[in-house]
């Protein structure tokens, strides 16, 4: 729809992306801006024994050193700070633990200066005993990462926090519906599989960038946050300032897909500022981008039990998500994956227990999709399981159990608005002959597989936007929110949304970039919401202007307002569209200087604390992906010939961003499925630049890719999009693989290595086991 | 010409000239100076873009004597006496250059953080190859990594705007903007 709105309906906007001009936070520059630099912990957990910065400060060029020591004696602030846990310091104090933490950080005239400045501080660290993985963190005398439980932050959204004091358990979400254990006595077979998944890191082609600029009573600061209200709060907590004393500037993202959710460096740039009273800029080299925030490890332990025709009837799953050393969002994604568990199936009886872990790893955020893809790779690699022991199609095994509208999810909620076995239809082929040309291809030692995957996913909720938009007097409208774009679509979205409810082209609808002395709240960009929540609000401030408009254009041309329309610029009588008076005319005799129309979108919701029951999401976000892939058995190459996706979309807003967003899905997507895994020895990264990690390039993509938006014929329902195909393709790729060779592999990502142990270690099967799912 | 050390320069700096899009410029350099330092802080170009600094992402693709190469990787000195083109140059007095509007047109970005650099590829593939194959395309582009994964596009605007260069006919229907 809305083939009618060029691909360029903010023209200006694309026009500076395809020139170099447009304004990112990394290009930011301000009169006297200083540089800085930090100096990160060699050690993954220690005390510091020893820090002597005084030849760096001596250095000419040198503005300021700050260590913990210098932000322990700084007056009145708050030197630690966390969306969910205040936990993190602005930079170490006495204890370090991760290889990369912080533990000084210099401001001086230029880069040169800082190399140099880094060189000459000294720090000697007293070693602690450190754990890096998920499981052996969980364990009973494991090294403690944190002495201490700390402080709950009110800088964002809150959720009940099960914080388990002198354990690495930083958060403990519970999810109990019907009796697990009685389900899983009565089934005719039981399966009990772990699947890992490895940490990665979001690699945005920007790394973080910010610019800060503190006075006395007041701090600025330009950067790259998807949670500019959020960033106001916590800089505002730590310098005990109303938030009016803080203004977040955020330029458009050189990529963010979460990773650019809560404070990172923002903090340290605006202690740096406030302590030489000048401008400072910090961005990260891509090296310090992978110690900075990363997507978390996850051990997924799930245990199924399902009848002899294949019905789900009851799950116990545990999961593991190593939050790394600060817990960041950390708990919440350890919600989601929780509660995500049941997948989108109907699993009467179901007990989860999902924790977030302290290690001593970098820490763990938010990543595209929230933890859902971490759960969706166990729950759907284990169906395929499951299909081909009960000798079941793998297609007929999940429409056997997909939810119905009127079902109930694993958390109570009754499912609406399902469209699970629709969406499966679409990327299920007409004909599927994995065994038969799998055993054709066995004489040249390569064999093809389709494999399948089915998720759901729900949206943060509660949560809450708001919106200003204002008709101007030429008849253009401005567009006010602190969502945030970063190559989503989000503000060419916006702008057709308003320009459909005042009948003007979207070409004459600005949308800010947040400002958050000028723009209003918006809880965060991230979670597929600002379509939805976002844009719910700014129609409704659309709406009021609207009926603002006809109003004025009633009295003036004496028309009842139920006979005029809005087209083209234009409030003409219904049907005669050359009639009336242009909008510009209406406002310019109105003398109204502006039209103001406020929204705001608030959706209800929480999960009970000690049964994980509730209102998890407001709506839920549904998919299914096809995988064909050829395997090489002798090499253990995996190649993606092609995949199929189905989103449903509720209605499309913005073609164009839709299939953009979902076909970046698939790229990041089959990275993860065959080769991104950030690697660690002894917690240090061993392979943090991008020689070394692999993301995927434009050879990578597969040579067919389909992607379906199933629409709701009301035109009432919108979906965002943003992350949803994204869960199916980890779990669809290794099913197609397990499709082809009949080998299992656990552990994400599938290389060649992995998948050449499980082909040799699988008990003959041959073709004759892949000839079953045919 | 050898780089030398002028009255101008700090120590340790070196005094560098170079064309700059077309234009005579100088600079001052340290050894250790990238191209891509020189632009950024001292020229105040913000299309070659540092992505990896380590020559594997191509958002800092510029082309030098008219072959890309990451600017990155390039030490300033090196691009003494030589020519260099950047996204900025691309475009004329009358309008974006037909590979930018190809882009635009077929969306060929979402962040477009990548996008100069994959503009300025496109740019010397074209240059090289007039009509490539999509094979050829994927090919050239390998080197330029965009973390939204807009490829599917890129490949089309690519395609598209050979299409347009080679045919000055077709080029006129897409509008004032494109030369």
């Amino acid at each position: 729809m809305h083939a009618d709105v060029p691909a360029t309906a903010l023209g200006s906007d694309a026009r500076d992306r395809v020139s170099g001009r447009t304004e990112y936070p990394s290009t930011v520059d301000r009169p006297g801006m200083l540089h800085a630099r930090l100096l990160r912990s060699a050690v993954p957990h220690g005390r510091i024994r020893r820090l002597d910065a005084s030849r760096a400060a001596a250095l000419p060029g040198v503005h300021a050193v700050l260590t913990g020591e210098t932000l322990r004696a700084i007056a009145g602030i708050e030197t630690h700070y966390g969306p969910v846990l205040r936990d993190q310091p602005i930079v170490a104090m006495d204890v370090v633990r991760f290889v990369g933490e912080p533990v000084a950080a210099v401001a001086a005239e230029d880069l040169d200066t800082l190399d140099r400045a880094l060189a000459l501080i000294d720090v000697e660290y007293d070693e602690l005993p450190s754990v890096f993985d998920g499981p052996g963190a969980f364990a009973d005398g494991a090294p403690l990462v944190h002495e201490t439980l700390a402080s709950t932050s009110m800088a964002f959204a809150e959720i009940p926090i099960d914080q388990v004091a002198s354990s690495n358990i930083c958060h403990h979400y519970r999810l109990r519906t019907g009796d697990a254990d009685r389900g899983l006595a009565g089934a005719d077979f039981v399966f009990d599989d772990t699947f890992t998944s490895p940490v990665v890191q979001h690699v945005p082609l920007e790394t973080h960038a910010c610019v800060a600029e503190a006075r006395p009573g007041h701090v600025t600061v330009w950067t790259g946050t998807q949670i500019p209200h959020g960033l106001r709060r916590t800089i505002a907590e730590i310098f005990h300032l109303p938030v009016t004393g803080v203004r977040i500037i955020v330029p458009t993202l050189g990529g963010g897909y979460g990773g650019k959710g809560h404070p990172t460096i923002e903090p340290v740039a605006a202690v740096l500022s406030l302590l030489t009273r000048r401008p400072v800029r910090i961005q990260l080299s891509r090296e310090e981008e992978f110690v900075t925030i990363t997507k978390h490890a996850a051990s997924v332990r799930i245990v199924t039990g399902v009848s002899r025709d294949g019905m789900l009837l009851a799950r116990r799953a545990e999961c593991i998500f190593n939050t790394g050393a600060y817990a960041d969002v950390g708990p919440r994604v350890a919600k989601n994956g929780g509660y995500g568990m049941a997948g989108p199936y109907r699993i009467p009886d179901i007990s989860v227990d999902s924790y977030a872990v302290y290690t001593n790893l970098p820490p763990a955020g938010a990543f595209r999709a929230f933890g859902v893809p971490q759960g969706a790779w166990a729950y759907e690699s284990q169906m395929d399981i499951i299909a081909d022991r009960l000798g079941i199609d793998p297609v007929a095994i999940r429409r056997k159990n997909l939810l119905r509208d009127g079902e109930e999810l694993s958390t109570g909620q009754l499912m609406e608005d399902s469209h699970f076995e629709e969406l499966l239809d679409l990327v299920a082929p007409a004909v599927r002959e994995d065994g038969v040309r799998a055993a054709e291809q066995r004489g040249r030692r390569t064999c093809r597989g389709t494999g399948f995957a089915t998720i759901v996913k729900g949206t943060v909720t509660p949560s809450t936007s708001t919106a200003i938009v204002k008709l101007n007097q030429d008849g253009s409208a401005d567009v006010l929110t602190s969502a945030v774009e970063m190559g989503q679509g989000f503000k060419k979205t916006m702008a057709l949304i308003v320009g459909r409810e005042l009948g003007i082209s979207a070409g004459r609808v600005s949308v800010s970039d947040p400002d958050t002395d000028v723009t209003p709240y918006d809880q965060q960009t991230s979670s597929s919401r600002s379509t939805y929540a976002t844009g719910s609000a700014v129609r409704q401030a659309a709406v009021k202007i609207r009926s603002q408009l006809l109003a004025d254009a009633s009295e003036q041309l004496e028309v009842a307002e139920a006979d005029l329309e809005l087209s083209d610029g234009r409030v003409a009588v219904v049907g005669t569209p050359s009639s009336g008076a242009t909008i510009a005319e209406v406002m310019a005799r109105s003398r109204r200087g502006n039209l103001i129309g406020d929204g705001m979108y608030r959706s209800e919701g929480g999960l009970d604390p000690s049964t994980g029951r509730g209102i998890a999401s407001v709506h839920w976000h549904q998919a299914a992906g096809a995988a064909d892939v050829e395997v090489d058995l002798d090499t253990g190459k995996i190649s993606l010939l092609g995949f199929r996706t189905s989103v449903f979309a509720g209605q499309v807003i913005n073609q164009v961003g839709a299939e953009l967003q979902t076909e970046g899905n698939l790229a990041f997507g089959l990275g993860q499925a065959l080769f991104e895994e950030l690697l660690f020895d002894g917690g240090q990264v061993q392979n943090g630049n991008l020689g070394d990690y692999m993301v995927a390039s434009i050879l990578d993509m597969p040579p067919s890719m389909d992607v379906t938006f199933l629409e709701d014929p009301s035109g009432n329902v919108i979906h965002g999009l943003g992350e949803t195909s994204l869960p199916t393709i980890m779990p669809a790729i290794a099913n197609a693989v397990f499709a082809a060779t009949g080998a299992r592999v656990r552990e994400l990502p599938i290389t060649p290595e992995r998948l050449l142990r499980a082909l040799a270690a699988q008990p003959e099967r041959g073709s004759a086991a892949v000839g079953t799912s045919a | 010409m050898m780089p030398r050390e002028t009255a101008g320069a700090a120590a340790g700096e070196l005094s560098i000239t170079f064309e700059l899009n077309g234009a005579t410029r100088s600079a001052r350099a340290r050894t250790e100076h990238t191209i891509l330092d020189v632009l950024r802080w001292q020229m105040n170009l913000t299309g070659p873009r540092e992505g990896c600094g380590v020559g594997m992402c191509g958002a800092c693709t510029i082309l030098l004597d008219g072959r890309p190469v990451s600017g990155c990787l390039l030490l300033a000195v090196m691009a003494d006496g030589r020519k260099i083109a950047t996204v900025e140059g691309l475009e004329g007095p009358a309008g974006l250059h037909p590979i930018q509007q190809a882009f635009i047109d077929h969306s060929g970005f979402q962040c477009a953080y990548c996008t100069p650099g994959f503009v300025m590829a496109t740019k010397a593939l074209l240059d090289e190859n007039p009509s490539p194959t999509v094979a050829d395309v994927k090919t050239f582009l390998a080197g330029n990594l965009c973390r939204c994964g807009s490829y599917v596009k890129i490949v089309d605007a690519v395609m598209d705007a050979a299409t347009r260069l080679a045919s000055p006919a077709t080029t006129s229907l897409v509008g004032a903007d494109a030369r």
